[in-house]
């Protein structure tokens, strides 16, 4: 068994001088966005250990672009004029995927990015731009869609930080409920960082409506739910878009988080072919548990090495083959197709999430739940 | 009528909680004539003194304010000591500019040490209440909080209007050179002032932290508004301060209710600027002539 191990690792060794596929990665490993772009890089790190072992080498050139638009461009100039990359996995931010967008699509390399949010991204009709995730008018439909399919719900309010990702993503929602037939009964936005919310939460309370839509970061998350319960307030379903309602800290404060539904691209409990056993070798490798940030991109360069290397390293086959092909894996099913103005888009199952017993639980789409859901919101204690 | 109930207990009980902060910053300036511009990033120091005292030594915030008066008193006495009593006679400019980088260097040590992680305790009562009827329900901890205020504002009022050493601090308030003619050691009560107004503010500090979060650049908000609420009351005046707390408290709270949250600051400063339109020394301020 050794000498074949031997013998296999002989011929990769020597395998890459010849077909090693030049991909370029984009990600923000330092400056303020690094604790997420940290997730990314181990997701690449995993994908380039399970593509070995399919036999297919790569050269990776990382660039680390801060978190800044401009440095994410001279970047992207870089790995396509100097390095002459086959394609491009990254940005992280929605900013930086933005700016770079523009010089893929001029300079023809292929662009997969893995989990900017920003909807225009892949709404500017660009033929080289390629993205796994959901965009972000998805979080608001799919937490809509997943209160409407548990219970009936007539009236929604709306609290959310009044900046541009908490009015941009309550705006979406609100255009959404508004074809769905439910009145809005509160629309209240906070400065982010106030100590108190129990008058506008009182306010809300007399409306005494069946869902509560709250878009806020960690701190705020946290300290909405505290004084949601201080003020007994009860609607049929606590719906969390945003950063603050999918982290552990908050699933940690159990008495004011259990039950409060949430949306993510990915969990590890997800039955997505190889999710789980990526969640347990991630852990194992990187000592902490995997972002979906982490999964989407594995996933994007898993799709863009094989793709690649199909291709046999040429740019155009490698657009061509991103944009016919299919795959399934840990992400669920993949395809880039054009729909609803998006251009090269996954249409991405958004998973629905609920935390029960201090734990994220999928619960909806019913094929993919590892729990039932809990509905209506239970009593306070 | 339940909410306008609730937004006036509310509001109360965190303005008992924003006259402890103005009440600090007010007796610093009646003394010395100072204004500090680093007693909100006290407050925060006191912040991280509770939540030090609370993860590693498992001792209760409410309870913890046993401990962080007697440090924040000290701490402020040092400042005092060390850097303020030096520019006591400076330009102004001077002792602005010496507050601010005294605030700056602890929120950015504080950085350094803790990151700029936001950090939040969670107690046993950290989301509790009491109803009192009516869908009218009380924040424990609030309540809690605003007891406490109360009992340090009523033993602070005891302090400078029955003991020696409280008398002496208000007539070194009145007239600095007038009180060391009669004797007084207004070096010794600058420093005692200072150091109640930092523990006032590590005290604000503490007793905010169950319900609020914490990280080092809280500060900032927290100087400003205790700029509003002496302003408001009257520079120097310890009633005034307690007075314009709660005002603050109420119309922030009142507004978020009736205006809207997002337009809580701009209603709390229009107010502020027609006090001081009609009363330019503030609600109970005497102006000095």
């Amino acid at each position: 068994m050794r000498k074949h191990l031997l013998a296999l690792g002989a011929t990769l060794a020597l395998a890459p001088c010849l077909l090693a596929q030049k991909i370029g990665v984009i990600n923000s490993m330092t400056g303020p966005e690094a604790p997420i772009g940290e997730n990314i890089t181990n997701g690449i790190k995993l994908a380039e250990e399970d593509l070995l072992k399919k036999g297919i080498h790569l050269q990776l050139v990382w660039e680390d672009d801060t978190g800044k638009p401009q440095i994410s461009m001279s970047a992207m100039e870089k790995l396509a004029t100097r390095d002459n990359v086959v394609g491009v996995v990254g940005p992280y931010t929605s900013a930086c995927s933005n700016a770079v967008a523009k010089l893929a699509e001029k300079y023809k390399v292929s662009l997969l990015i893995p989990s900017a949010a920003k909807e225009e991204i892949t709404r500017q009709g660009l033929q080289h731009v390629f993205r796994m995730n959901a965009p972000a008018d998805k979080y608001a439909s799919s937490l809509i869609d997943a209160a409407l399919s548990l219970g009936k719900a007539k009236t929604i309010a709306f609290i959310y930080e009044n900046t541009d990702f908490g009015t941009s993503t309550s705006k979406t929602a609100k255009d959404y409920v508004a074809t769905k037939g439910i009145q809005v009964v509160a629309d209240v936005s906070y400065p982010k960082g106030s100590a108190d919310y129990r008058s506008t939460l009182a306010q809300i309370k007399s409306k005494n409506p069946d869902l509560v839509f709250m878009v806020s970061y960690v701190a705020d998350a946290i300290l909405l739910m505290r004084q949601s319960r201080e003020m007994g307030l009860q609607p049929q379903a606590f719906l969390g878009a945003g950063a603050g309602f999918t982290t552990t800290e908050f699933a940690k404060e159990r008495a004011i988080s259990e039950c409060v539904i949430s949306c993510t691209q990915w969990t590890d409990d997800v039955n997505w072919p190889g999710a789980k056993d990526f969640g347990k070798r991630y852990k194992t490798k990187f000592g902490k548990e995997p972002t979906y940030h982490a999964a989407c991109a594995y996933a994007s360069m898993i799709i863009m090495a094989e793709t690649a290397n199909n291709a046999g390293g040429d740019r155009v086959k490698t657009r061509d083959g991103l944009k016919a092909g299919k795959w399934n894996g840990i992400m669920g099913e993949v395809k880039f197709t054009d729909y609803d103005g998006f251009t090269n888009q996954n249409n991405h199952q958004m998973l629905v999430q609920q935390i029960l017993n201090g734990n994220y639980e999928t619960v909806l789409p019913k094929q993919f739940a590892s729990k039932t859901a809990v509905y209506p919101f239970p009593k306070w204690k | 009528m339940a909410v306008l109930l609730q937004s006036l207990i509310s509001g109360i009980l965190i303005g008992g909680v924003y006259a402890l902060i103005g009440i600090g910053l007010t007796l610093i300036f009646g003394v010395m004539r100072i204004i500090n511009f680093a007693h909100g990033d006290i407050l925060m120091v006191g912040m991280y003194l509770t939540y030090i005292i609370f993860t590693w030594l498992h001792i209760d915030p409410f309870v913890s304010v046993l401990i962080t008066f007697p440090l924040m008193f000290l701490f402020g006495g040092v400042l005092q000591k060390v850097f303020i009593n030096r520019v006591l006679n400076a330009l102004a400019q001077n002792q602005i500019l010496l507050t601010i980088g005294l605030g700056l260097i602890m929120s950015n040590t504080v950085m350094l040490i803790f990151t700029s992680d936001y950090k939040i305790l969670t107690t046993s009562y950290s989301s509790a209440s009491i109803q009192v009827g009516g869908g009218v329900s009380v924040s424990t901890p609030l309540l809690i909080s605003f007891l406490i205020t109360a009992a340090i504002t009523a033993a602070l009022y005891w302090f400078l209007l029955k003991t020696d050493t409280g008398q002496a601090i208000r007539a070194t308030a009145q007239d600095r050179d007038a009180a060391q003619l009669m004797g007084i050691n207004v070096k010794r009560m600058s420093i005692i002032a200072f150091g109640l107004g930092a523990a006032l503010a590590g005290t604000a500090g503490a007793l905010i932290s169950p319900t609020y979060y914490i990280f080092p650049q809280v500060g900032g908000i927290f100087t400003l508004k205790a700029f509003v609420i002496t302003v408001l009351g009257g520079m120097g005046s310890v009633v005034g301060a307690t007075l314009g707390g709660v005002l603050i408290g109420i119309t922030e709270s009142m507004s978020a209710v009736y205006i809207s949250s997002g337009w809580k600051d701009v209603v709390v400063f229009v107010l502020f600027l027609l006090v001081l339109l009609f009363k330019p020394s503030g609600l109970m301020g005497k102006s000095r002539t």
